[in-house]
């Protein structure tokens, strides 16, 4: 409503007509859009509770009985329990790591002026540049050395390096733009580096950590390339790899695939509805007033 | 007792030049000093280091006897306001005046106290719960200022911290500041590049240039009696006039007479101005002691400069005149319904004691015999 009320304010002088043409061409772009983005998301909710057999009779009925079971089966029986567990604990993990780390990095490399900080920063942008498809058998080959290899830890490792860096990128932009006084000002009060990294970078960056934290989230959540090649073992499989379970070479549960997305698709909905205020701040701030 | 000391502190970033080169000033207990220059002179550089956020090059800081050149800013029992106001986004104007105090362990009921007592001093009493982007430019001044009055520091730093004002808050808050000086009367160095500040406020002036002390005194002793010709066009304004003129001998002693400008040098003795003889030599007169009317320019012997006015600029109060001189331009500052059109040729006269002069090489002031006597002289000159 507000966007629409904004159309019609923008240019007074206009006639009602051609104003109610423009909202209703706007309303048309924005729900063509809406249905775009919304409907397979919907069309795999409403196969997530209709069994393999009715889908394939016809792939876009409305479910009748709903199959709230294919949730219990898939949680209880199919192990997706284990599943969620590993992915929380290599997710959360490393995406805590990541906005730790990289913060503190960010920051030194914003705020410090010391011998080869731009050197630093242009070795991590460079490591943006290159797709990390190039770095997985090399890094496949450093955790079997390590024994490393089928097992979270590593995984979480390789997640931290994988996310790390434009972490860094993005953070520095931002804590660049924090005023030098308000650190000059905090020092004038008594406190030392650690002190005004925690009680001044931090609050103040928070869009910007708001953001990073939620893309890392969504990208690790849904990882699955480097979660395939690592993770062998069952008991160990994160959710991506877990849903792929479903998948034979001549039959696929696609009831139970996406009763098992519905799943993992939650936390990311959670994630994103919580720090949503913050992610847009982020993305839109402009410098720190 | 906090007494400021700076010995030939010293600035350089790398093996650049100095940016602050071998300043000394002695600060007294008290005093209210203004560091005044343009943009680049090395003041903020010099406030930034007694502060404790610039190191000093060479040269050796000391607050009460103490030399402070390694101690860390926090240590130094300082507190600053800066241009920027520098208040944290994310707290309340309450948090922001309680800050410094947390971390410096005073207990709560003593910061609650001085936090109310700054509040209620500064009229902020209402905006204690606010956030700093809920107050305007003037509030979050004050804010600024009462986060360095609660710490109860042995000296306050200002850095330019009107200069994001408008004018009519700028001259309240100048107002404010110079009231707050007398209340606590504490050391305070503010750094600014408004002569109207440094005139208005400071017990003495410092005015730098280039990374030196030009001069240090009393704002009216530094402007009757400038050191050199920087100083005499940086304080004043419009500034100083100043026209390089060959120093001529003449039966009295000695004039200065080029086309249409004639001085007598009343205020130099014959063995003062005798190394100049015929050499060139800086001359200076102030907008305001230009007159129109030669019976204005005082009792005495006086001085002549004749141009055409090419701008006019009336700013209410008075007119400002421009003239195209042989000389150079000259901007005069005539009352306010002064009948001059540009084109026009004007008569301008001054009386002999509020000339200037100064070595044309150096720039340094060639001493007269004004003293309070000619300041006197000049000023009546003014009125």
């Amino acid at each position: 409503m507000a966007l629409f009320s904004m159309l019609g304010a923008r240019d007074p002088g206009a006639t009602p007509l051609p104003r109610l043409f423009a909202r209703g061409g706007l309303a048309l772009v924005i729900g063509a859009y809406t249905i775009y983005t919304l409907g397979p998301f919907l069309w795999l909710a409403s196969m997530s509770v209709r069994t393999t057999g009715e889908i394939s009779l016809d792939h876009y009925a409305w479910p009748s009985p709903f199959h709230w079971e294919q949730f219990r089966i898939a949680w209880v029986d199919s192990n997706f329990a284990t599943y969620f567990w590993n992915s929380t604990l290599v997710v959360v993990g490393a995406v805590a790591v990541v906005t730790l780390v990289g913060a503190a990095a960010a920051h030194a490399l914003a705020r410090y002026r010391f011998k080869g900080n731009r050197l630093i920063y242009a070795v991590l942008f460079s490591s943006i540049i290159f797709p990390p498809q190039i770095t997985l058998i090399s890094l496949y080959q450093i955790l079997v050395d390590y024994n490393l290899y089928n097992s979270l830890l590593g995984l979480t490792l390789v997640y931290i390096s994988l996310q790390l860096p434009l972490t860094v990128y993005l953070l520095e932009g931002f804590f660049a733009r924090i005023p030098q006084d308000l650190f000059d000002a905090a020092k004038m009060d008594g406190y030392g580096d650690i002190e005004i990294f925690r009680r001044i970078v931090l609050p103040i960056g928070m869009p910007a950590i708001a953001t990073t934290l939620i893309l890392n989230f969504i990208q690790l959540w849904n990882e699955f390339l480097f979660a395939v090649v690592l993770i062998t073992d069952p008991d160990k499989r994160t959710l991506p790899i877990g849903i792929r379970a479903f998948m034979g070479d001549h039959f696929q549960d696609i009831g139970m695939i996406a009763a098992g997305v519905m799943i993992s698709v939650v936390p990311v909905i959670l994630a994103y509805i919580f720090f949503s205020e913050k992610l847009i701040r982020g993305m839109t701030a402009g410098a720190v007033k | 007792m906090s007494v400021v000391i700076l010995d030939k502190l010293c600035k350089r970033y790398g093996t650049s030049q100095y940016a602050v080169d071998h300043v000394d000033l002695h600060i007294r207990d008290g005093e209210f000093m203004v560091l005044l220059g343009p943009s680049g002179c090395g003041k903020s550089t010099t406030l930034r280091m007694v502060a404790g956020l610039e190191t000093i090059s060479e040269g050796t800081l000391s607050i009460d006897g103490r030399v402070v050149n390694n101690v860390a800013a926090k240590d130094r029992d300082i507190a600053m306001v800066f241009q920027s106001y520098a208040l944290y986004p994310h707290m309340t104007v309450g948090e922001n005046l309680a800050f410094g105090l947390r971390r410096r362990n005073v207990n709560a009921a003593e910061i609650e106290r001085r936090v109310k007592e700054a509040a209620d001093i500064l009229g902020l009493g209402a905006l204690l719960a606010r956030k700093p982007s809920a107050l305007s430019g003037g509030q979050r001044q004050r804010v600024a200022l009462g986060r360095a009055m609660v710490r109860e520091p042995m000296v306050f730093l200002f850095d330019e911290p009107l200069s994001n004002l408008d004018a009519a808050l700028r001259v309240n808050t100048r107002n404010e500041l110079i009231k707050q000086h007398h209340r606590l009367g504490s050391t305070m160095i503010y750094v600014t590049h408004d002569q109207v500040e440094a005139m208005t406020m400071g017990t003495r002036i410092c005015v730098m240039n280039g990374g030196k002390v030009a001069q240090i005194g009393a704002p009216l002793d530094v402007y009757w009696e400038p050191a050199d010709t920087f100083v005499a066009r940086f304080l004043g304004s419009p500034p100083m006039n100043l026209f390089t003129a060959p120093l001529r001998r003449s039966a009295d002693g000695f004039l200065l007479e080029e086309g249409a400008f004639h001085t007598p040098l009343t205020r130099w003795s014959a063995a003062s101005l005798a190394p100049y003889a015929d050499r060139k030599i800086t001359f200076g007169v102030r907008a305001e002691d230009l007159h129109l009317d030669p019976a204005a320019a005082g009792e005495g012997l006086r001085g002549r400069i004749r141009g055409k006015a090419f701008a006019i600029e009336p700013l209410g109060a008075e007119t400002l005149v421009v003239l195209e001189t042989p000389l150079g331009e000259c901007t005069a500052r005539l009352p306010r319904n002064v009948m001059v059109r540009p084109g026009d040729e004007v008569h301008l006269a001054f009386s002999a004691s509020a000339a200037y002069l100064f070595d044309a090489e150096t720039g340094r002031a060639i001493s007269g015999e004004r003293t309070a006597q000619g300041a006197l002289a000049a000023a009546r000159g003014l009125q």
